[in-house]
């Protein structure tokens, strides 16, 4: 099940699957987040191509306004996406 | 496992819970699912996506191997699409250059062991295989 919403720290919180059923919504959250910039990764289980979309499209919103993206407490798997796809690279990624 | 499904993302979660129930009975490695349901989400989002002519579901079949998986997703009244032809993501870019397209053929090819395409008769097969002597 995917959750999307704002932590106790002001971040913003995902947990669950972000897959292409789910990613339609994570967007429509991220862009009205306006750019609160901190990404709470700490149960998210999965993550597809069409999530990974989600927060290339939002990073690069983000870099416009001299801001970025940082995904915070990354687990082993998802951070394996990440490597695989280049955004270990893109991105300022923080192990859990 | 043999199911058809409709040409919905909705059914993705239908998917994912046949998908646990499958691994389950078949005892199969756990730390195989991540790459399995990413290669089976990817191919069939872009069977949904990419052959809009037709009403036909989508077939899924998964087959137990000797320490591994085997997965076959089948579109049918569809022209020749050819994923393991897909042409090569530049991982490396800088940001400027990277689009959200492209990337799901991409991290199949990464991550299936094997992957094999048949075509005829207007009927699109991909099979892919994962195994835990080739995961990392």
């Amino acid at each position: 099940m995917f959750e999307i919403g704002f932590n106790d720290s002001g971040e913003v919180a995902v947990s669950g699957r972000l897959d292409a059923a789910q990613a339609a919504r994570a967007q429509e959250f991220l862009d009205a987040a306006g750019n609160q910039c901190v990404l709470d990764l700490t149960g998210l289980e999965y993550i597809s191509s069409a999530g990974l979309g989600v927060l290339l499209r939002t990073h690069k919103r983000l870099m416009t306004v001299d801001s970025s993206l940082e995904l915070v407490n990354v687990n082993k798997h998802i951070a394996d996406i990440f490597r695989y796809s280049g955004f270990d690279k893109l991105f300022v990624i923080k192990a859990a | 496992m043999q199911k058809m499904y409709k040409r919905s993302f909705d059914q993705i979660q239908l998917i994912v819970a046949d998908t646990d129930r499958f691994f389950a009975e078949e005892k199969i490695d756990e730390s195989l699912r991540m790459k399995v349901d990413l290669s089976v989400e990817e191919l069939f989002v872009n069977m949904v996506s990419y052959n809009t002519e037709t009403v036909k579901d989508i077939l899924i079949e998964m087959r137990r191997l000797n320490g591994g998986i085997e997965v076959s997703l089948t579109d049918y009244d569809v022209e020749r699409f050819d994923p393991t032809a897909a042409s090569e993501v530049d991982v490396d870019a800088p940001l400027a250059e990277r689009t959200p397209g492209g990337l799901g053929l991409y991290l199949v090819l990464k991550m299936a062991d094997s992957i094999h395409y048949e075509y005829h008769d207007r009927k699109s097969k991909i099979t892919f295989t994962n195994s835990l002597q080739q995961s990392d």
